[in-house]
């Protein structure tokens, strides 16, 4: 394993937004590319609105992130980008969806959710390397909310930051989708690519 | 075409979830039965075999629970078959009792017992490190680290169990179950017929005079298999030097990318045991031959340490051993920690590592009951009627995080199915109201006999029974109460009341709890008798009932203008689906399952159809 790079790539989002469809379809894009890959998902309580954080290792054997050992960050949610941080090496690169899913004590009113301007300085202050982009917008221009999260897999994959192409990742689509939802993640994965150009 | 993970298709490489990788590893080894009680992180290979089960060649079946899994199981393999038992780490310690007899009887037809560990509590109660009961009973144990090794040890590990007919456990940690890997296949042949039952009483009723000498033939398999540890390819000693290091389950992928990012693969010894347990002295003895130094990492318990321990003050080593002195004895280790502790053994500087700034204090995304969750209802008559009078018994499933205010309907919890029983118990010491809150497949677990005991010791107890129709916490596993499953129709449903008034429960009320006058005159009338009463509290899962049944509320609910600003519908239900917007409240309308229960609480509310 050890003559390809690692490449350490934590994702986090918000339990039902499709985190783990995004990483399933990220590893086996790898897979495609003929590299060792192994990728991790933690859900234990997590019902719909916790957090699940999952994990996508190029040329690692284990399936886990500890702190400031992650490679490349990518957020489906903007506070839980922020919260993810510690996870992060400095100067690595941050993919983040810039709008959020509001946690029910932000919903009701008893706490607030830092903004974007907040979030934006704390990426900041650990790498000049960072992309926000509107995911669940392009997610709803490709066709379905959830495509959002394969914008992001976009941006990644236009950004030539892993060895992880977007023409590997359409070709993964195809090959692991249903077909009836095939042609809105390679729009969304188009959206997403367009981005970072 | 079969299912992938069934076909005989050699050769072939697919990306499989750990749990995945073990119901491929056992068709590979010809699997014939399979049973199990789902918890996670062991559930996708339990919901897997069940999924594909009308195309495989084995018999599954989801128990009561993992008592009755494991004797099913017990049975199954005494009769010749080979058999996978599944289950989460603290269900091991309801299946005890049966497990350490199938030690003694040993396992005909082979058996293996996955059990699934969860060191960090991801998703239980407690971090108990199983591989001590391996040791309590006398059982192998095979610890794999990748999707590959998950597998082949499963397939292995089968093979093994049925070659000395023993038991073998599988010990997987929650990082294995849920790890995604390539893994190739070997071939599937067909499991063909179990062998039968052969008639040897001698052998399998363990009365006194016969256990005794199953005990010794217990021992000597244990000889006979810690030669089968010696030989297996799962433990291997690569490296040199005067270091060693030893490993076992994940902690040796963690230790694998510790040594590369150390710069020190090659340079120390390392010791990887797959097959961790019987451990395999004479190999051990020849790695530690000549090391100054060693270093164990494991997670949990320091179950190897000690054994290494052992083995070098017998043999009079002359080594410094390290292990729990360097790496905690609780939650999962990290890459950097394991490097750390090599460093610090090799007497190198530890690393620090930088690591970007988040921020504290941020809001948290805590676990919550779902917008139209009907244990809401019940919860809100519950308190509407009882407040802060009465304790809470909970039990465990979807409904223990009623804890959460301000439903605030758990007060305390022990195991599965102690809602009954320890109810009763707190009841009879308080002196006060006690209301239990139990599923209805935790009630056909273990909540069953407490309500016999209840019966019969009169205790006085009021326990809601909340029926939603599924196992929700676990992914929506059946049970016997179930009225469909995502195969169809259940043809045998076991009937909830009919069962409370067969162990003798004389009252028994049913309710929608979805329906707050009637939960709340239910309640009204359960509170004024004494002894035990039972208000079963029927409506399904909201989840279960779109994605099983297919079906949902043609409703959902919105605030009139009119709305006031007091908020009593956040503040009272806590659902999901309210939020405040301006000086008013909201619904999310892609939330809102249609519950109507905040309709029933604010005139401002109103139903409208849906889309």
């Amino acid at each position: 394993m050890s003559d390809v790079k690692p490449i350490r790539i934590f994702m986090t989002g918000v339990g039902g937004q499709g985190t783990l469809t995004a990483t399933t379809l990220l590893t086996q894009t790898v897979l495609h590319l003929g590299l060792p890959v192994t990728s991790g998902e933690i859900h234990g309580m997590a019902q719909r609105g916790g957090v699940v954080e999952s994990t996508v290792l190029i040329g690692c054997k284990s399936p886990k992130i500890g702190h400031g050992e992650a490679d490349v960050l990518l957020g489906f949610e903007p506070m839980e980008t922020l919260r993810a941080l510690p996870y992060l090496k400095p100067g690595g690169t941050v993919f983040s969806s810039s709008e959020y899913m509001l946690p029910l004590s932000v919903a009701t009113g008893r706490e607030t959710c830092p903004s974007l301007d907040e979030v934006e300085t704390a990426v900041k202050a650990c790498t000049d390397d960072f992309r926000f982009l509107p995911c669940q917008t392009l997610g709803l221009e490709a066709g379905a909310v959830q495509a959002g999260n394969i914008a992001l897999l976009g941006a990644l994959a236009a950004s030539g930051k892993t060895p992880v192409t977007v023409e590997a990742m359409a070709e993964a689509i195809r090959a692991n989708m249903k077909a009836k939802i095939v042609d809105v993640n390679l729009k969304a994965l188009e959206l997403g690519a367009k981005q970072d150009a | 075409m079969p299912h992938p993970l069934l076909a005989d298709n050699p050769g072939e490489t697919h990306l499989l979830l750990g749990n995945e990788a073990i119901v491929r590893g056992a068709v590979e080894a010809g699997i014939q039965v399979v049973t199990c009680y789902p918890g996670t992180p062991s559930s996708e290979a339990p919901d897997t075999f069940f999924r594909l089960s009308p195309e495989g060649k084995y018999y599954f079946e989801y128990s009561v629970n993992e008592k009755v899994a494991l004797e099913v199981g017990g049975g199954a393999t005494l009769a010749g078959a080979l058999t996978l038992t599944t289950m989460k780490h603290v269900g091991v310690n309801v299946a005890a009792d049966p497990l350490m007899t199938l030690c003694y009887t040993g396992a005909p037809g082979g058996f293996v017992l996955l059990s699934a560990d969860d060191p960090g509590c991801h998703s239980s109660q407690n971090e108990q490190d199983n591989r001590i009961y391996a040791r309590l009973g006398g059982m192998p144990v095979f610890e794999p680290s990748t999707a590959q090794e998950a597998k082949d040890m499963t397939r292995d590990a089968l093979a093994m169990s049925k070659k000395h007919e023993a038991p073998v456990m599988l010990r997987t940690t929650t990082r294995v179950n849920h790890l995604r890997g390539p893994v190739e296949f070997g071939n599937a042949p067909d499991p063909g017929k179990a062998k039968g039952f052969t008639k040897n009483p001698s052998r399998f009723v363990p009365i006194p005079a016969f256990s005794r000498r199953m005990h010794l033939e217990l021992l000597d398999r244990l000889d006979a298999l810690r030669e089968e540890a010696e030989k297996s390819p799962y433990n291997t000693v690569s490296g040199a030097g005067e270091i060693g290091i030893a490993a076992s389950g994940i902690s040796r992928a963690y230790l694998c990318d510790a040594l590369e990012n150390a710069g020190l693969k090659g340079k120390v010894k390392v010791f990887d045991l797959g097959m961790s347990y019987p451990l395999p002295e004479t190999m051990a003895l020849d790695f530690m031959k000549g090391l100054k130094k060693l270093l164990v990492v494991e997670e949990l318990e320091p179950v190897l340490e000690n054994e290494l321990r052992v083995l070098a003050q017998k043999n009079s080593l002359d080594i410094e051993i390290f292990g729990k002195n360097l790496l905690p004895q609780n939650g999962e280790f990290t890459v950097t920690m394991v490097e750390n502790a090599v460093r610090e053994v090799a007497g190198e500087q530890a690393v620090t590592v930088d690591c970007c700034e988040g921020r504290d204090n941020l809001p948290m995304r805590p676990p919550n009951l779902c917008a139209g969750c009907p244990h809401r209802g019940a919860f809100f008559a519950t308190r509407e009627v009882f407040g802060d009078d009465a304790i809470y018994s909970s039990d465990i499933g979807c409904y223990t995080l009623g804890l959460l205010p301000p439903l605030s309907c758990a007060d305390f919890l022990l195991c599965m199915g102690s809602s009954v029983s320890a109810g009763g118990g707190a009841a009879l010491a308080a002196g006060q109201t006690v209301v239990a809150f139990i599923g209805d497949s935790t009630f056909f677990h273990s909540g069953l006999s407490g309500l016999a005991n209840a019966v019969f010791n009169q205790h006085d107890l009021l326990l809601v029974i909340l029926d939603n129709y599924t196992t929700a916490m676990t992914g929506h596993q059946p049970n016997p109460g179930v009225h469909h499953t995502v195969l169809g129709e259940n043809p045998s449903r076991v009937d909830i009341a009919k069962s409370c008034e067969g162990v003798g429960v004389e009252v028994i009320r049913k309710v929608n709890p979805l329906n707050r006058k009637k939960t709340v005159a239910a309640l009204e009338e359960l509170k004024d008798m004494k002894g035990v009463r039972v208000l079963i509290a029927e409506e399904p899962c909201p989840l279960y009932a779109r994605r099983i049944t297919r079906q949902s509320k043609p409703q959902v609910a919105y605030v009139t203008e009119n709305c006031s600003g007091r908020y009593e519908c956040l503040e009272k239900l806590a659902c999901p689906a309210i939020y405040k917007d301006g000086d008013k409240a909201a619904v999310n309308e892609l939330l809102c399952s249609g519950c109507m229960l905040c309709l029933q609480i604010c005139p401002n509310i109103k139903a409208k159809k849906r889309g």
